[in-house]
């Protein structure tokens, strides 16, 4: 035996005894430190298994495509020097849907859950012992019955169409671990499509199954993707897929399994960043300036925006975002010229959009066809639909995001009237020392299940006049010295249930003229030297069922008139005011200069009728924590049905360095005034209690540091530096 | 055949000190279990690949301790490799020292990071030595049962 031999090859196939696994699986073992390789290489030949081994992630990779069919397995190591070993995960889960297994002596919270979003089967900790390995051929027993199950499934058109449009959406829907579960993915398959045999059991011998493998290459999965786009995310059925495609040989199995594995991925990019400390906060600023900035690698490509709402600019990404190691998320990258010659009826966009482009790092000048625009609220259909067709090159590109760790600042300016779109589950992360992010003219910005996330020297976020910044369900999250979030005139940001994180030396938001501020269910933590939210003249800044926690250095909430910080069913914890309602409508054009004034204004809008008598100066930020208190002893909110009562004399939020935001519910009365329901920090709740307004935020729990994780990834993209305190144990009742 | 026995004894209480004194731990009993007559050189084997690689991250902590600025990041990678080739055959000492280092290292704090690297330094050789008799004993006492073998 040569211990430290880097490239075995393995068994021929009729070598192995089909009847006899997992004897003879094949197993590529790839890891930079020989000592390891040999270790491991030896462990499992003494499990009887076929090893290859490779100490360069490249080279493996290169062994996978060569040789399709080759390996049942795959065990890599995480760090490694020519190639993260994330990245590695993330191609051959895309490219040939293999079992991935990381090995690692880094055994971090953060870091194993980062294989899982990343489609890891199994994460296996150095020093790895004999008895570990032996049974590691369920992982590829298991992703063959899935597999197969997903044939049979599909085989009915029509049904199967349904069902795995339920199945899909459902999971897309309420997975919290990304799909690596598998055996719960095989439940839900089970309950929602036909109830199949188990027969397939039988057959567990991996090299007689039937399905052929098809290997989705670059081109084809461009293909696939440009299909999606074509339809909508929404209305991808394989069938239509498969339509659209027009590959032959390619059947409609391989694209239902393949469009699984693309939403999945999808999802997974909105969650990654949550468990990076790096914050971001993308700022919309009413800058006259378009430039976009871009750092590390990413390349924003055009996408053609229909719909109402398009994103806005994006700040600079960080790479810290990724944290260690470093991060596989792939970050589109904005191509310059993609930017300039983004010239769309209106408006220029650059969106965005979920998708991958498998094997190449990043793919230039790539316009990418539109998927849907969600209408982010009725609020902000400010933007047209904008197709931007005319962005540069053909429709055939992915959005290859890839974020890696050492930024590389790549200035893309931006003409005006570009704008940014951030698809779902896209994460857009411009690194570090990107400046800005802007963008004019009318830009639009949406970011659904997505992740914007800036790094730190990010400017702003700043949307020209007309521009409606959407982001739902996603983070945005810029980093230090961040500027501001500005809303210019005419804007919109709407934040669905996402988390804008605005990190610490962030400005403020500030809202221009006819701007909103709409916050629903969703979190603005403006860090530390955050001045103010000002709302300009005509601003709403209205937080449904959300939190805005400036922290303590914020100057105020200022509102200037007809300016309605209008926070239902959360804190808005400014100077100026601590109100929480119940089911306020979003928009009116009160003029509070006082809360009193505009609980009066609210109560006269809606049945809710809103006693108040609070004191002005609810918030003051205190020590060296940065926490801030809120006092307003006389409030109460009452709702007309004296269900809800809001009494917050005093409240302590604190954020500390690192956004560790606690809202205990001292003083607070029966009900949680402070944070809304399904709002709070983004702990760990899932989808479903964000986007039900009567949820418990019991279920959030405190997370902090580098050990948060947030559950729900498809909501907030922010890494575990919140920490919902009190705020999670309040019942909002 | 007291001669054998007595290797053997001298090997199991060989092993012994070197668990007991902390230079090795249970990751060295796996390696020994994967000895057998597919790879009957196993052990020697990857002790031997191991303090070659060592070395040679070694010489690289050391250059890059001296490089002006240090770069802790890059002395970062090393010491991760080194740690984990360390813990794959379970170098007990030279594992734990290289996450003290680590910690040294991502502190900054470059007095920290020498104190700690001259202690690896020396926690490499001595193992070193203290492996070469025990291989050599190894070797002398022959395939024999895993289970006498087994000592510890």
């Amino acid at each position: 035996m040569s211990v430290g031999s880097s490239y075995a090859s393995s068994k021929l196939e009729s070598d192995r005894v089909p009847d006899k696994f997992p004897v003879g699986m094949k197993i590529l073992l790839v890891d930079d430190d020989p000592i390891c390789l040999a270790v491991v290489q030896r462990m499992l030949l003494n499990c009887q298994y076929d090893v290859t081994t490779c100490s360069e992630a490249t080279r493996a990779l290169s062994l996978l495509r060569e040789n399709k069919g080759a390996f049942d397995l795959i065990i890599s190591d995480v760090h490694m020097p020519d190639m993260d070993g994330f990245r590695l995960l993330e191609l051959v889960g895309l490219e040939m849907d293999l079992p991935v297994i990381m090995m690692s002596g880094d055994t971090r919270f953060n870091v194993v859950m980062k294989g899982v979003s990343h489609g890891a089967c199994d994460f296996l900790t150095k020093p790895v012992r004999m008895e570990e390995l032996q049974n590691i051929w369920q992982h590829v027993v298991r992703r063959k019955w899935l597999d197969s199950k997903e044939i049979e499934r599909s085989g009915s058109v029509e049904e199967a169409d349904r069902g795995r449009q339920v199945t899909d959406d459902s999971e897309y829907a309420s997975t919290v671990n990304d799909g690596i579960d598998c055996s719960w993915k095989y439940q839900r398959k089970k309950r929602d499509a036909k109830e199949e045999d188990d027969n397939e059991l039988d057959n567990i011998d991996p090299s007689s199954s039937k399905k052929p493998r098809v290997v989705w290459s670059v081109e084809l999965h461009q293909q696939f993707v440009n299909a999606v786009n074509q339809l909508g995310i929404d209305k991808a059925v394989p069938k239509r897929i498969l339509e659209l495609m027009n590959v032959p040989g390619l059947t409609r199995e391989n694209v239902a399994s393949h469009l699984q594995k693309f939403r999945l991925y999808l999802k997974r990019l909105s969650g990654v960043a949550q468990h990076h400390t790096g914050l971001n906060s993308p700022l919309y600023g009413a800058s006259s300036n378009a430039k976009v900035g871009q750092l590390g690698r990413f390349d924003f490509q055009a996408l053609a925006v229909s719909g109402q709402i398009s994103p806005e600019t994006l700040a600079a990404l960080q790479d810290e975002l990724l944290g260690h190691p470093p991060c596989n998320l792939a970050m589109p990258t904005i191509d310059q010229q993609v930017l300039q010659q983004a010239s769309v009826q209106r408006n220029n966009s650059v969106t965005f959009e979920r998708g991958i482009a498998f094997g190449q790092p990043l793919l230039k000048g790539q316009a990418v066809s539109s998927f849907p625009v969600w209408p982010a609220n009725d609020l902000g259909a400010l933007g047209s639909a904008s197709n931007l067709g005319g962005l540069n090159t053909s429709q055939n590109s992915n959005m290859l995001m890839t974020m890696l760790q050492q930024p590389q600042p790549q200035t893309v300016p931006s003409e005006s009237n570009h704008a940014i779109n951030v698809q779902r589950s896209c994460l857009v992360a411009p690194a570090k020392s990107s400046n800005k992010f802007q963008v004019q003219g009318n830009p639009m910005h949406i970011n659904q299940d997505s992740t914007i996330i800036s790094s730190q020297s990010s400017a702003n976020f700043q949307p020209g006049n007309a521009v409606v910044p959407v982001i739902q369900d996603s983070a945005v999250v810029t980093s230090n010295s961040s500027t501001s979030l500005k809303t210019g005139n005419n804007l919109f940001v709407t934040n669905h249930r996402s988390t804008i994180l605005p990190s610490q030396s962030l400005t403020g938001i500030s809202l221009g003229t006819d701007s909103g501020l709409l916050n629903q269910g969703s979190i603005i933590v403006p860090s530390q030297p955050l001045n103010s939210s000002q709302a300009g003249s005509n601003s709403i800044l209205s937080s449904q069922n959300s939190m805005l926690v400036p922290s303590h250095l914020s100057g105020s909430l200022r509102t200037d008139k007809n300016i309605i910080p209008i926070t239902h069913n959360s804190s808005l914890n400014n100077s100026s005011s601590l109100v929480n309602y119940n089911r306020l409508p979003t928009q009116s054009n009160v003029m509070p200069s006082s809360m009193k004034q505009v609980l009066d204004n609210l109560a006269a809008v809606d049945s809710f009728s809103v006693p108040v008598s609070m004191n002005s100066q609810v918030l003051s930020s205190t020590g060296s924590s940065t926490s801030w208190q809120l006092h307003s002893p006389d409030i109460s909110i009452s709702h007309p049905n004296g269900t809800h009562s809001l009494v917050p004399s005093s409240c302590n939020i604190e954020a500390t360095d690192r956004l560790l935001v606690k809202l205990p519910d001292k003083g607070l009365g029966k009900n949680l005034g402070f944070v809304g329901k399904g709002t709070c920090l983004p702990s760990r709740f899932a989808v479903d209690d964000i986007e039900s307004p009567t949820n418990d935020l019991t279920n959030s729990s405190a997370y902090t540091g580098d050990d948060g994780y947030l559950q729900n990834q498809d909501i907030f993209g922010i890494s575990g530096t919140l920490q919902s305190g009190h705020c999670a144990t309040t019942s909002f009742k | 055949m007291e001669n054998a026995s007595g290797l053997q004894r001298q090997l199991a209480r060989m092993k012994k000190d070197l668990f007991d004194q902390g230079y090795l731990d249970e990751q060295f009993d796996q390696l020994e279990e994967l000895q057998d007559e597919s790879s009957p050189n196993f052990v020697e084997e990857v002790v031997t690949l191991f303090f070659r690689d060592s070395s040679r991250l070694m010489a690289n902590i050391d250059d890059a301790l001296q490089q002006c600025p240090r770069d802790f990041h890059r002395l970062d990678n090393f010491l991760h490799r080194l740690k984990g080739s360390a813990s794959s055959i379970g170098a007990a000492k030279m594992k734990n020292e290289c996450t003290s280092f680590r910690e040294f290292c991502s502190e900054g704090n470059l007095d920290g990071c020498l104190r700690s690297f001259q202690k690896v330094k020396n926690d490499h050789t001595i193992l070193r030595q203290k492996l070469e008799n025990y291989l050599q004993l190894l070797r002398q006492v022959g395939p024999v049962d895993k289970a006498s073998r087994s000592g510890s």
